[in-house]
Parts: structure tokens; sequence; C-alpha cells
């Protein structure tokens, strides 16, 4: 939403309090009939979401623009907070989260995933110059930070009991870790391989990773749509669009262009 | 709704809020006191003071809570100072709202009229003794519901300790809506939770206000 | 260590979102105006009812967090088939938040002037009018303008919360400035500056005010 166009909504204010359409049957027919797809996404998770002085850019960005090419809609970005997006997209306020959303078994149950955009394995990272840790086990009896509520966060409490105890610190986002771990009150923060690499590729003199960096059971990240009927379709045309991008290497490209390496990944929700 | 969720998370919930009003309690309590403190070495310091004192409330006053407690607890490591989550939230507190408390005691300190003290002076009472009888008693009054009105947004501050991971209402409120999607559930759990807590404040608010207005009411024809 | 590089650079997309700060709360603060007198006039009325509804607007909208306030206005609304914008629902709901914050500050500076004063305007022959054009208001106005003042800065500084409805204001940019340079430190400061800014005024137009309109 541009500030004009916000004047604009407001100047009308009364005139655009509409009442909403009853649930149509199909969200795809919708999205063409429109000619575009409302998302949300948290811009401030880089690689995959970011603001670059006021544009939005990212590997989420660049992967749903082409998913929308092949839809056949203009995609319309919004930064919606983490805590307001499924909330949000439950009511109908968007057509799909396009924040990179940890596939797990809670989710699934309540939401519809895409196929997976990217490797969400949990990982680690250190204070550059601390040498007293290398491997992930070396976190044993240390202080350890992770966004809270998330699936990284399972798994490093899981891993934590099988080395005998690890205090595990829960923080609102992984950016007020990264802030603790700087000032020395973490030894380690956990998350996703993605983040965390480019993390350390940003501020290699503050932060390192562990070798190896990762640790426990594969996952991975996706969008999330409704879990009903009339996003069937929509489900089954992403899925479409992604086949066909793994297929001609545009994914190769993007991934390779944000995360500097490419992963080959499942074609559907793994679980779903 | 989903009440066995609820049921789940109660004993955290309710963890939280003790630390919610534990927070609130020594915010406003330390704050006033620290907000007292200012407004009175306003009045009656040197010029040097009362302008070191102006530029205190005026940037305290003007700056976001959360960037005060993120530079107390990400930024004060750099310069040698280390707190806990619990200590440096309720530090941030205290100081948040002591420039809010000091404007509002002025106004209050303005709301006596001269003559009062001026009668005082005359018949030989001494400063302090002015300032303990006559500016307190007679300030307070005026600025009793705007003490009460600060210390109920108090309470809404404190949710921004989550951000530095102090373990009260709202954090759990996160954690149980991460862990469970119940969405509408944690946001009634905020709803009530705080809509009782500032009940009890603003009653308690308004029973002290009638108590020390009394006197206004029992002596008509003065003022 | 503290980057002055970073810090600077931050100004540039903190200044832009500052529209949106600027926007919601210079909106929300005038429409708090409007409603805190009218439900501060329903406080002080006659009429039982009145004051029973001003009683509950203050005591809900005070009570209840204005987070889950702007999340009941933009996201439950929608369920029973009202659909506000973003930048409407954000107005709005920071306006009637703030309208009861305001009100309360009004009475209370009613509330304390002497009641003496009434009484000799009456005795005099005064009416009802007057009495409150020229005796009442003008004092308790003035009495409330440290409070309000305060109240002002502080709706400055929640319009913060419109973020949750996809509203790109000064808090919002710093925290995703933040995650891209991963200099959080530096660009909260910077944000800091702005707000700060954004005060000064209101607070310097406040002490105008008082001195303007010292009895």
């Amino acid at each position: 939403m541009t500030f004009k166009t916000t004047l604009g909504s407001l100047l009308l204010g009364a005139a655009t309090i509409g009442f909403t359409m009853p649930a149509a049957a199909d969200q795809l027919e919708d999205i063409k009939a429109a000619g575009k797809i409302v998302t949300a996404t948290d811009m401030h998770y880089a690689p995959f979401d970011m603001l670059n002085n006021g544009t939005y850019e990212g590997m989420t960005k660049d992967l749903f623009d082409e998913v929308a090419k092949e839809i056949g809609v203009e995609p319309v970005y919004q930064d919606i907070p983490w805590t307001a997006e499924l909330p949000g997209l439950e009511v109908g306020k968007f057509d799909i989260v396009i924040a990179p959303v940890t596939i797990t078994p809670e989710r699934l149950e309540r939401y519809s995933f895409t196929p997976p955009i990217a490797d969400a394995t949990v990982a680690l990272v250190k204070a550059a110059g601390n040498d007293e840790m290398t491997a992930p086990e070396d976190i044993a009896g240390k202080t350890v930070g992770v966004q809270q509520g998330t699936a990284q966060f399972r798994q490093l409490q899981a891993y934590g009991e099988t080395l005998g105890g690890v205090d595990v610190k829960e923080y609102g986002t992984t950016d007020e870790a990264y802030a603790d771990l700087a000032t020395g009150r973490l030894d380690a923060v956990a998350g996703s391989l993605p983040n965390l690499t480019y993390l350390v590729k940003n501020r290699p003199e503050t932060f390192a990773k562990f070798e190896p960096a990762q640790f426990g059971e594969p996952t991975y990240f996706a969008w999330v749509l409704r879990r009903e009927e009339e996003s069937e379709t929509l489900l089954a045309a992403i899925e479409d669009a992604m086949a066909k991008m793994t297929e001609d290497g545009r994914v190769e490209a993007i991934q390779t262009k944000w995360l500097g390496s490419y992963t080959e990944l499942p074609a559907t929700a793994p679980g779903q | 709704m989903d009440w066995d969720v609820l049921r789940q998370y109660a004993p955290i919930l309710l963890r939280g809020f003790g630390i919610t009003i534990l927070a609130w309690a020594f915010g406003t309590v330390f704050g006033m006191a620290l907000g007292l403190v200012i407004s009175l070495a306003q009045r009656y310091g040197a010029r040097p003071v009362r302008w070191v004192l102006q530029a205190y409330i005026e940037v305290v006053r003007g700056t976001p809570f959360l960037v005060q407690l993120f530079v107390l607890y990400y930024g004060g490591p750099l310069v040698g100072l280390r707190l806990d989550a619990l200590p440096a939230g309720l530090v941030g507190l205290t100081i948040y709202g002591s420039p809010y408390f000091a404007e509002i005691f002025r106004s209050g300190f303005d709301a006596v009229p001269p003559g009062q003290a001026e009668a005082a002076r005359a018949i030989g009472m001494a400063e302090p003794a002015i300032v303990r009888r006559i500016l307190l008693p007679l300030g307070l009054v005026s600025a009793l519901p705007a003490l009460v009105n600060f210390s109920i947004i108090l309470t809404k501050e404190t949710v921004i300790l989550s951000v530095i991971t102090v373990p009260e209402l709202m954090y759990q409120v996160q954690r149980m809506s991460t862990e469970t999607f119940r969405y509408l559930e944690a946001n009634l759990v905020l709803a009530l939770f705080f809509w009782g807590l500032v009940e009890l404040i603003s009653r308690g608010g308004r029973r002290l206000e009638t108590r020390i207005t009394r006197h206004l009411l029992e002596r008509p024809g003065h003022g | 260590m503290f980057s002055i590089q970073a810090f600077l650079d931050s100004f540039g997309p903190l200044l832009w979102a500052a529209r949106y700060t600027l926007l919601v709360s210079g909106l929300g603060i005038a429409l708090g105006l409007v409603l805190g007198a009218l439900v501060c006039a329903a406080a002080l009325s006659r009429w039982r009812a009145a004051r029973f509804v001003a009683a509950l607007w203050v005591s809900f909208l005070r009570g209840v967090p204005l987070l889950v306030q702007l999340l009941l206005m933009y996201y439950l609304l929608p369920v029973i088939g009202i659909n506000v914008p973003a930048i409407v629902a954000a107005v709005v709901t920071v306006g009637i938040c703030a309208s009861a914050y305001i009100s309360e500050i009004w009475r209370g500076a009613i509330g304390a002037l002497p009641p003496g004063q009434s009484e000799a305007a009456v005795a005099v022959g005064m009416n009802n009018r007057d009495l409150w054009t020229r005796i009442i208001l003008p004092q308790a106005v003035v009495m409330s303008l440290p409070a309000l003042v305060n109240e002002l800065i502080l709706l400055v500084k929640a319009s913060s919360l419109v973020s949750l409805v996809g509203i790109m204001e000064v808090t919002r940019a710093s925290q995703a400035q933040a995650a891209t340079t991963f200099r959080p430190l530096e660009v909260y400061i910077a944000a800091a500056c702005i707000y700060l800014l954004i005060n000064l005024c209101l607070a310097g137009l406040g002490r105008y005010l008082e001195h303007r309109m010292a009895v």
C-alpha cells in the first residue's frame, strides 16, 4: 500500500468500509477474477524477506514473483508482523502467508502448506572468536537463545535433553537473540541454516557458525494457506508452478542468488 | 473457545500475570518517587540543575520505552553495565515513568494558589514545612486523577518487557499462541487480565480521590 | 562496536516511515480530543445513562490493551462482515483509545477546581453557560495541559502498534532495518531521535500554550 492510496482510502473512509462478500466456492477463481493475490509476510527475516531502503526484496519475493506470473496474477505484498499473520489469514485478510513457516505436524493439522521453499533444519551460531565450542554437541551446559514457539525451539530442547541439559532462553524474534549473543549473555543462538548463514555473511566480525552447523531432524520452510476446500485449487496451482520452476532452473537460480548454494526440495509439503 | 488450552496454560499465565503486577507496582512506586524528587528539584534547584532535569524529562519522555529498554539491556554491556532481564526491566520502567510523574507533580504544584504559600511564609513557616504541609497535600489533590491515569498507562508498558525475555503476561500469552494457534483465547486472556487490573487501580484511585477532596466539599464557600 | 555510519544510514528509511507515524498519531489525536470532550461531558452530565455509558467507555478502553483493541477492529470485525481498510482501523482505534484517557484528564481537572468558585458565580447570578465558558473551562484547560501533553506524547509512541495491521511506521521500519543490517542498537537510537524530535515539538507547543493561557 502506498502513502497516496492510504490517504485516498482514509479520505474515502466510510465509502471503503465494505461488507465482505459471502465466501465463494473457489479461491483460485476469485484471485484470477480480481487479477491479484494478496499476501502477507514479515519483512524482517533476512534473507527471505527484507526491506532495503524501503523496498521489499529477498528470496521469498523472487520466488513468489515467479509463482504469481505462472498463475497469471499480480502479487500484492504486505508487511504484517508475524503475530498477526496466521490470525489474519484465518479471517481472510490475505490469500496466503508467504513468510517462511516451518512445516510441523501441529501446524499441518490447522493449515495447508505449499511445497517447501527452503531447508529449515536447525543450526547454531556463536560469537566470532569463541574457540571453546566448535561442534553442536559442545553446547551441553551452555545458554542458547532461540525464537519463542518455533520448530527450531522444539528441536533445540529435544537435542539439549540428549546432551544432558542446555539452558534454553526464548526470544520474541531471533533479532533479539542475536543482540544478546553479541552482548555475551548467550553462548549460542539456534535458528534455521539460511537465516544464520546470512547473518554470519553480514557480520563476520561478530558471529561465526558451528562446524557442522546443523543438528536434528531435517525440516522445511513453506508458505501457508487456509485449510479448506475452496483453497485446494490454489494449492494445486502453486504446486504446479513450483514444479515447473524447479524443472526449468528458476528455483536453482534464486536459491543460489540468496543462499549461495542449491538444495533440492520435496515437490509437496512432507506429511501433508 | 478452547477451554482445555486455557486450563493447560493457566499456571504459566498466572505466573506471568504475577510478574506483570510486580513490574507495574515497582515502576509506579519508584517512578513516582523519582518523579517527585525531580519536580521538587526543578522547583527549588539552581538554574543548571533545572536545565539538566528539563533535558532529562524531554529525552526520556520523548523516546519510546521499547528503545530505552533495548539500549539499556543490549547496549549497556558495551559500556560495562550488565543487568539481568528482570532488574533491567524494573530499572527501565522506573526511569521511563519518572518524567511523566514529574510533569504531573509540576502541574499539581502549579495549581496550588501562590497565596497559600505566601500566607504560610508570612506567619513564619519554614520552607520545608511549606512543602510538606501546604504544597504536597494541596498539589496531590489536583494531581491525583492524572497520577492514576498514568499508572494505568504504565500497566500496558509492562508488556514491552517481553522483548528482553522477562516472562510477564505478554511473554506467556505469546508462548501459548505460538504453540497452540489459539489467537482468540490469547487476546481474551490479555484483555481480561489487564481489564481486571486496570479496574482495580482506577477504583482505588477514585476512592482515594473522594477521600482527599472531602475537605473541599465539607467547607463550601472557601477557595 | 557502535557504528556511526549504520546510525546515519538509518535515517533515510526511518524518516520516510515517519509520515505514517505523523498521519496516524495526528489524526488519532484530533479524533481523541473531540471524542474525549464528548465523553467527559457525558461523564459529568446529569443523566444517569450518559454517565454509565461514559464510565463503561473509559473502563473498557483504558482496561483492554491497545494491541487487543486493534486486533479486534481489524481482524475480528471481518468475522461479522465489517471490513475496514487498515489505515482507517488504525486511526479510529488510536483515536477511540485516546479519548478515554483524555476525558479522564479533563474530568480530573474540572473536579479539582474549588467548588466555591462555581457557587460564587451562581450566587452573583451567572448563568450556566457563562459559568462553564468563563469560569470552569478556561481554568480546567490550562490546568490539564501538562497531563494532556504527557498523554499526546504517549499517543505518538503508541502509534507504533499500528504496524500490526500492515502500516510501516517508524518503529516497524526500524525493526526491518535492524533485521537487514543486524545493527539494532544504531537503528533504534536513530528511531529514538525521530520520536524525540516529534515529541519536543509537542512539548514545546504545550509549554507555549501554558504560558499564553496562564491565568
